[in-house]
């Protein structure tokens, strides 16, 4: 059962295994799936464990079980509309009634993410309705009583039915189908979607869900927050949120106590010899970052703005230090500690700072080979020695650094990265790295 | 057995029905609720009012850039040791020498190491069946915080230090544990595998109007709508920090002292809109938005 859901999964690069199908027997067991929508739901919580996955496993979801494709930047509405499921369980709907195709759609989705919650919601709600309204009860014939309660009957069937019996029933409306045309590869049949036949729903005034997982799930196709950004582009206003998660692993705390040792023999003699031990909270929270970035040429023009921005947001959440420097293709004697380069700050005086300092260089490392004299390379070598977490964070595409002279020169220095998302996480995870090895030196 | 009915909200707090649903799967599962969404949508109210409206033992750990598993679970308090093994031999000393007056240890035996672990939150939570764990915030522990944890939520047991007390909960008894986060940093995969999780939606204005309802039960309809309707406009502005749940709230706790007229003249010129726009620079933004064209600019752009 389900075997194939984790590859399906992966496929939308959603993270789905062996536990995802425990966890998933174990809430079947447990009375918790009886209904495609309970599947949804449980799912979802197992798989989809950030915003940003939300949107990919709703396409895996509609994909796997009902093998409706929903394309990039389409609409669950016509992604349903175009489907063969759609028109199966159109077709199977019983004759006599006009519905507006809209108001169809919406009846699937909310069919599809009926759970048993809801189910049981409107029963308890049409027995609470039955009791306050006796009135009502008693006047025979009206047919709009009538059939709600049938319905309610066998809405009542199916919330007690096992997810066995429910996948039998998909199966055999799948074994029906394949008769019919060759076969999809889809899962589950339109017979298991509803609970209660076709339209008895709407036809009845009684609208099923529409507040839960299906308003959820028209929500999320038209929201760019339930899809990963891409964290392999170069930063933009999009992904400089991704990218600043990424640069929180820079604060490197840690909540430890250690014995205070004078002040334990302070107190102890105070006592008269009786020593007991003081402990101080040792609190390491320290976050100095250097950036030095090369605003010069038109070259790093387009990538200023969302650097800044990146960094602003970053000093807000901290309020840590944080010292930026700019520079024009290569540093010389000093660096400029504002935009437009006219106050100097001479390079002596950043190499006089703490060495646990971490410092990003942001440059595209693009310029005439003779800016790369003796005089430049051995500042750029000095920096390198004095800072040992030092990253250089560079905008180009990285397929093009080897054609770069200037970038290959620089390269053999520091360890560069792309200014991209991930780029910047694995410029972080590795300054980490050293941490350890800054402390000591 | 564990408490497993099908909570839905008390009278105050409305939960919406996805949540109210991950939140049986989790207890039903035995696995910890970790719920994600923006500030102020009620994340943290959830098991708050739950242990309230069911009536069960709450224990809350807030967590912070320096918390730890210790804190979390329970620590061995080495000072009030080593203090009430110098007792011990001061008083056999004291008695030596006739003296009788003795110092107490308040009822603790060093010889009883379980007298000196302090329970953390996590422990008391396990040792009383059927309560309420709140770890609230999650996203602010240090990196290594939550993967600590994975044993613990795995096989619902922890052991003290130094005691070596295994403190453990069957999956019937074990405590409900909610967790949130505001996602100021990714957790650990395999930490998230071993939760259910839960993204709370941004309620829409219908959501929005009955939840001021229950905590504003006695705002005059037009009120609330004229506030919801600049509170979604704000919301659309793209602010750096849109203003949530817990501001409009807030903000129609200050307007409601007015009379229905008299509060929507004050809404309609903004004020106390502090409450629901929190930098300079939305305020600048806000101002320039809804300002921007209009020709009574200054007669309107005063900011109370």
């Amino acid at each position: 059962m389900l075997e194939t859901l984790p590859a399906k999964f992966r496929a939308y690069d959603l993270r789905a295994d062996v536990r995802t199908l425990l966890t998933f027997r174990k809430a079947v067991e447990r009375g918790l799936v009886k209904t495609l929508g309970d599947m949804y739901a449980l799912l979802k919580s197992l798989v989809a464990q950030e915003p940003s996955k939300i949107g990919p496993f709703t396409r895996a979801f509609y994909d796997y079980f009902l093998n409706i494709d929903i394309e990039n930047g389409d609409t669950l509405h016509d992604a349903i509309l175009r489907s063969e499921t759609f028109r199966q369980w159109r077709q199977d709907l019983p004759e006599g009634g006009e519905w507006d195709v809209a108001d169809l759609v919406s009846q699937f989705i909310d069919a599809v993410h009926l759970t048993h919650y809801d189910i049981h919601e409107i029963i308890s709600g049409k027995e609470l309705w039955d009791r306050d309204n006796p009135d009502l009860a008693d006047t025979d014939g009206d047919d709009s009583l009538d059939i709600p309660e049938k319905y309610l009957d066998r809405m009542a069937d199916y919330s007690d039915l096992s997810l066995e019996e429910l996948l039998e029933r998909m199966r055999e409306v799948l074994r029906n189908q394949k008769g019919k045309h060759a076969g999809g590869s889809h899962w589950i049949g339109t017979g298991g979607i509803s609970p209660y036949g076709h339209g008895g729903g709407a036809k009845n005034c009684i609208r099923v869900g529409g507040t839960g997982g299906g308003k959820m799930a028209r929500r999320v196709m038209g929201d760019a927050r339930f899809f990963p950004v891409d964290r392999d582009s170069i930063l933009s206003d999009n992904n400089v949120d991704a990218a600043l998660s990424a640069l929180k692993g820079i604060v490197d705390e840690s909540a430890e106590e250690s014995l205070d040792v004078p002040l334990t023999i302070k107190q102890g003699i105070k006592r008269g010899g009786l020593f007991i031990p003081e402990l101080k909270n040792v609190t390491q929270e320290k976050l100095q970052v250097l950036l030095l970035i090369d605003n010069g040429g038109y070259s790093m023009d387009p990538y200023i703005h969302h650097i800044k921005e990146l960094f602003k947001k970053m000093k807000t959440r901290f309020s840590h230090d944080l010292e930026t420097y700019y520079f024009h293709n290569t540093i010389y004697n000093a660096v400029f500690s504002d935009v437009r380069r006219t106050k100097m700050v001479s390079l002596k005086k950043l190499l006089d700072k703490d060495p646990n300092y971490r410092v990003f260089i942001i440059g595209d490392a693009s310029m005439s080979p003779y800016e790369l004299s003796q005089g430049s390379m051995a500042n750029w070598h000095d920096l390198q020695r004095k800072f040992k977490r030092i990253a250089w964070l560079n905008p180009e595409p990285e397929h093009h650094w080897n054609y770069t002279m200037t970038i290959s020169v620089l390269r053999q220095i520091f360890e560069m990265y792309p200014l991209t998302p991930a780029g910047i996480e694995r410029a972080v995870v590795e300054m980490n790295r050293k941490t350890g090895l800054a402390r000591r030196g | 057995m564990a408490d497993l009915t099908y909570w839905k909200g008390s009278d105050t707090y409305l939960c919406d029905p996805q949540l109210a649903q991950a939140f049986h799967m989790a207890r039903s599962l035995g696995m910890p609720l970790l719920i994600e969404g923006e500030p102020g949508t009620g994340k943290t109210e959830l098991p708050i009012q739950y242990a309230q409206d069911i009536g069960l033992d709450l224990f809350v750990y807030p967590v912070g850039s320096k918390s730890n598993v210790e804190q979390f679970v329970g620590r061995f308090d080495h000072v009030k040791y080593l203090r009430d093994a110098q007792i011990e031999i001061l008083n056999a000393q004291r008695e030596d020498k006739g003296l009788t007056t003795r110092m107490t240890t308040g009822g603790r035996d060093p010889e009883q190491l379980g007298d000196y672990v302090m329970k953390g939150p996590a422990a008391q939570a396990f040792c009383s069946a059927h309560s309420v764990l709140l770890i609230d915030e999650i996203d602010k522990a240090p990196r290594e915080f939550p993967n600590d944890l994975l044993y613990a939520l795995s096989h619902h047991k922890f052991i003290m230090p130094e005691s070596g007390e295994v403190i453990e909960a069957t999956e019937a008894e074990m405590p409900a544990i909610v967790i949130t986060s505001n996602r100021e940093q990714e957790l650990p995969t395999a930490f998230k595998g071993r939760c259910i999780y839960h993204y709370i939606q941004f309620p829409e204005a219908d959501k929005m109007r009955e939840i001021i309802a229950r905590h504003h039960p006695e705002v005059d309809d037009r009120v609330v709508q004229v506030a919801l309707d600049l509170f979604y406009h704000l919301r659309m502005l793209g602010l750096e920090r849109a203003p949530t749940t817990r501001e409009i709230i807030n903000w129609l706790k200050y307007i409601k002292q007015f009379s229905s007229e008299e509060a929507i003249t004050k809404i309609d010129k903004l004020e106390g809109i502090g409450v629901l726009v929190k930098t300079q620079s939305d305020l600048e933004k806000v101002q320039r938005k809804l300002f921007g064209d209009s020709d009574d600019f200054r007669k309107r752009s005063t900011f109370n």
